[in-house]
């Protein structure tokens, strides 16, 4: 196994030893900045970041307090809570109700069926840009701002999920739909028996880019949560790293590194289904 | 009493008539099947029965009671489909448990009809697989297993065989058949493969273009076929069809003259509904011609094209004079190719059609 | 008769359709109607016709983000797609494990949320002590002041841009790689092609849609880039856009004319303009693409 994993020492070329090292230097340059962010925050307090780039972490408690700090002495904790909350209902929500949309354009045949599916398509030729302004002013007019229903409701209908289950829902063989119709299911029961377990993989994945895009979502809690008590994560690292906070670079890094650490983990479990994920959206769309 | 009525049924898709004025009995307990070449219509019917597809017109009555309407669920119908159309998130058991569990069932009567038909089926030891661990004909035995569960009226099978490899296929073939008489229910078998229909069937229904064009037993239609699709679709090889004209009428034969030729064939038929003269098709099976070396009279030579050995027959493929085409089905014996040999034809084996392909019946 | 038929059809799409209809239908319908009013979202609306979209179009940032904008989008996509295909390409060239692991970590700035990307990278860029300044500065060049110097901040921006966006259309791109045969490789090579022109003459002709699926993502991301410029310029809805304007972009020219300014009228016509501009280069590119393919 490790000899598998070594370049083959027989076979050193020009060409080889290009490839390797380009590789590497890549990897560093992707990687660094979120090692460096790392290291700021498992550094020895007092020693200035310009003796010292920060290439490895040197101190873990003081990271740790570093941590605790952020935690406890700013609204960081309650953020956090707001961006999970956020999170979760929104997947919830993504998934139950394009998955049901998907299920009919997909399995069924119904009047207007075409038309309403190429509205829903048309739209995601639309940049969010154009809806930003007058979907707020919705929310205003209805009172949801500061509320978790303004946060998370605009973003439910998501028409790349109905896209992304309806091509995958497609594939369920007819003939299944009818033995479970024979068998007595009634069409929600053909949807929650049937389609949805077999739409599982597709499930996942749209739930991990949901997850994705919700958590790094910048521009909606920023016009929506005005108030510190419904900001999210995005918000207040964003305060954290406004020209007016006068805070250290250590613990601006750690604000960075807790917001990052969800991804990260979620990464680090879902790695495959999320690179397959977008893969497969790439070459379908 | 009959268990299904179908009377005039008939089913468009938009402008397109797929099945037309459809009659048919199946009495309690029989084993039918639907038999015909691809496109003919067999499915939709049998859907229409399950109730998976919308009938234009017509009726069809399940003990009595019109069932037109009545949801698929509720027509006491159990299907068997070609591609198995097991659920692969759920166990073997849990498939045949499905109907059960959503008509709410307590769970300990699940188990004892689950166990049950596992037994009919041996399939008590795959209870626990995931239809992705099983065998084709293992999948083929669960979803027979998830009809046997629904206690059905009428079991309906679509092709339920053609996705097995040749032997399975006879195996399986056999059991069902065991199957039928141990239920003792009614079965609705479709099919294109005309042999499993005959084996099969207690009542064979052949379809052509939407139409019933015959219901009888296996061999009722083999030996009396009421037309010329009937004919050629029952048995294999498939009749000889030759273009012939009526030459003379005597008492209990007629005469005729192959087209094409001055060759004279003279056979058992009463005579009637055919006059001097007529354009007529004569049919008869490979198995009724016999091959010789000698002519002799009511003859014709036969010049071979090729010949398939099968071992226990031989197929002797060829020509007669006038250029028609003849198959002949013979045992034992050998035949080299590009050789001239006589055929026989048995007179009380030939049949005669008209020019629509309407069967001419001796009396 | 079939209304009623389908009603259980229907049922199970409401969810979904009465969100789309509340929260997309109608704020593009009443987004349009809202840019022929003047509204501080206060007050009653006054009618003005069509003078948001005059005062846009004649405004001196609307023109300044325009060109930033372009600028921006010619050198980022191009740039952006190009490194992914590099990458791809390279990462190709692994097998098994180490073809994952490039893979993964190449992947990782995507993991990102943007405004993360932003934040990290504001510290990196910082002047004097940030940690690009410092390798810089061990080369013996001169500091450069990233985010401040009107000249240099587009192309920072740029290289955050292309940080983050590479390993995403490289994933996609590597996929379009493992869908042609390797039958066309071996043919080529049989026909004598060395390395340059099996890509040139195999692997690009055949990925072709998928590169048009990345670039015209590319395209509309980028039109519409807002986090990481503001994030990077520190910017609020009062003061925003960066030194001498350099990292302003239409998305936050509408923000601050609409939050900054209360000028929700401006903003709803800025952003019909953009989507204007948008599909009409989406759009664009599907025609050019459809006239490549036939002629
Ligand atoms: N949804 C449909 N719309 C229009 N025509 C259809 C539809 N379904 C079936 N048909 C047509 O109806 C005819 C009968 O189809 P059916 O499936 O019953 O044939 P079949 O006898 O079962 O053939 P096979 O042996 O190939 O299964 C065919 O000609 C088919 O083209
Ligand atoms: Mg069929």
């Amino acid at each position: 196994m490790s000899i598998a994993l070594l370049p083959r020492m027989s076979r050193i070329t020009p060409w080889s030893v290009a490839k390797w090292t380009l590789a590497i230097c890549i990897a560093i340059v992707a990687a660094f900045p979120i090692w460096w962010m790392f290291n700021v925050v498992f550094a020895d307090p007092g020693q200035p970041v310009s003796l010292n780039p920060r290439l490895y972490p040197t101190s873990f408690s003081s990271g740790i307090s570093n941590i605790q700090r952020v935690l406890t002495e700013t609204g960081y904790l309650r953020a956090y809570y707001v961006s999970v909350a956020y999170t979760i209902l929104t997947i919830a929500g993504v998934l139950l109700v394009s998955s049901m949309a998907a299920f009919e354009f997909a399995l069924f045949d119904f009047p207007g069926k075409r038309i309403l599916f190429a509205v829903v398509m048309l739209s995601l030729m639309v940049p969010m840009a154009a809806t930003l302004i007058p979907t707020y002013l919705l929310v205003a007019r209805l009172g949801w701002l500061n509320t978790m229903q303004g946060l998370v409701l605009p973003g439910l209908a998501s028409a790349f999920g109905l896209f992304m289950l309806t091509q995958f829902m497609k594939s369920i063989p007819r003939e299944m739909l009818e033995a479970a119709r024979l068998d007595g299911a009634s069409h929600f029961q053909l949807y929650w028996h049937v389609a949805l377990p077999l739409s599982r993989t597709a499930l996942v994945t749209l739930a991990i880019l949901t997850f994705m895009k919700t958590w790094g979502n910048f521009i909606w809690p920023l016009v929506v949560s005005q108030k510190p008590e419904m900001f999210t994560v995005s918000q207040v690292v964003s305060l954290f790293n406004s020209p007016l906070s006068h805070t250290t670079v250590d613990v601006v890094m750690t604000a960075n590194l807790l917001a990052a650490v969800p991804p990260l983990i979620f990464f680090l479990i879902f790695q495959r289904r999320i690179v397959e994920g977008i893969a497969s959206t790439g070459s379908k769309g | 009493m009959s268990s299904l009525e179908i009377t005039n049924a008939h089913k468009n898709y938009g402008a397109v008539e797929v099945l037309k004025d459809i009659c048919l009995d199946v009495s309690s307990g029989e084993f039918v099947v639907f038999v015909g070449p691809s496109g003919c219509g067999k499915s939709t019917l049998l859907r229409m029965i399950a109730g998976l597809e919308e009938i234009s017109g017509g009726e069809i009555r399940l003990d009595g009671q019109v069932i037109n309407d009545t949801d698929p669920a509720r027509r006491g119908v159990a299907m068997v489909f070609q591609s198995y159309a097991l659920y692969p998130h759920m166990t073997v058991a849990e498939n045949m448990g499905f109907t059960l569990k959503l008509s709410r069932a307590p769970k300990r009567e699940i188990t004892e009809k689950v166990d049950q038909a596992a037994r009919i089926l041996q399939l008590e030891k795959l209870l626990d697989r995931k239809p992705g661990q099983l065998s084709g004909g293992q999948k083929q035995r669960v979803a027979i297993g998830r009809a046997i569960v629904r206690e059905p009226k009428v079991f309906l099978f679509d092709e339920p065989l053609s996705n097995l490899d040749a032997e399975l296929r006879i195996q399986m073939r056999a059991e069902l058949a065991l199957l039928h008489k141990r239920l003792g229910s009614t079965m609705i078998y479709v099919t294109h493969d005309q042999v499993e229909a005959m084996t099969l069937a207690d009542k064979m229904v052949v379809m052509n273009g939407g139409v019933i064009q015959q219901v009888g037993r296996p061999l009722d239609l083999y030996d009396d076929p009421d037309n010329m699709f009937v004919a050629g679709f029952v048995g294999t090889p498939r009749m000889n069809f030759l273009e012939a004209e009526v030459a003379g009428l005597n008492a209990g034969t007629v005469e005729a003259r192959l087209s094409g030729s001055d060759s004279g064939l003279r056979f058992a038929h009463g005579g009637a509904g055919l006059s001097v003269g007529q354009k007529v098709t004569l049919g008869i099976r490979p198995e009724h011609i016999a091959l010789s070396d000698h002519g002799g009279s009511a003859t014709f030579p036969l010049s071979i094209g090729f010949v398939e050995e099968l071992g226990e027959s031989t197929c002797v493929h060829g020509e007669i004079p006038g250029g028609a085409r003849v198959t002949v089905l013979s045992h034992g014996a050998r035949f080299a190719d590009d050789r001239q040999v006589h055929t026989c034809f048995d007179p009380a084996k030939v049949l005669v059609f008209d020019q629509q392909g309407r069967r001419v019946r001796s009396g | 008769m079939r209304l009623t038929k389908s009603l259980p059809n229907f049922m199970m799409l409401t969810p979904f359709m009465l969100l789309f209809g509340a929260f997309f239908l109608y704020p593009i319908l009443s987004g349009f109607g809202y840019s022929f009013f003047d509204w501080d979202g206060i007050h009653e609306p006054a009618f003005v016709g069509l003078k948001n979209y005059e005062m846009i179009l004649n405004a001196r940032s609307s023109r300044i983000a325009a060109t930033n904008l372009l600028t921006y989008v010619m050198i980022t996509v191009p740039l952006g797609v190009s490194v992914a295909f590099g990458l791809a390409l390279l990462v190709d060239h692994f097998q098994g494990f180490w073809a994952r692991f490039f893979r993964s970590v190449y992947f990782v700035p995507v993991v990102m949320p943007l405004f993360l990307a932003a934040t990290i990278w504001r510290w990196i860029y910082a002047p004097n002590f940030g940690v690009l300044n410092l390798i810089l500065g061990w080369f013996g060049f001169e500091n450069v002041r990233f985010l401040t110097d009107p000249d240099v901040m587009l192309y920072s921006l740029i290289g955050v841009d292309v940080w983050v966006s590479a390993g995403f259309n490289m994933v996609i791109l590597l996929a379009g790689l493992k869908d042609i045969p390797r039958h066309y490789y071996e043919a080529a090579r049989l026909d004598g092609a060395n390395k340059l022109q099996e890509i040139r003459y195999v692997t690009l002709p055949m990925i072709r849609p998928v590169m048009i699926f990345v670039v015209t993502y590319s395209f509309i991301s980028a039109l519409q880039v807002f986090d990481i410029p503001w994030l990077l310029t520190g910017s609020s809805f009062l003061d925003y856009g960066g030194r001498r304007d350099a990292l302003l972009f239409p998305v936050m020219d509408m923000m601050g004319r609409g939050f900054g300014r209360l000028g929700f009228g401006q903003a709803a016509a800025y952003g019909f303009l953009l989507t204007l501009v948008i599909v009409a280069i989406t759009a664009t590119i599907f025609a050019f693409q459809r006239k490549k393919e036939n002629g």
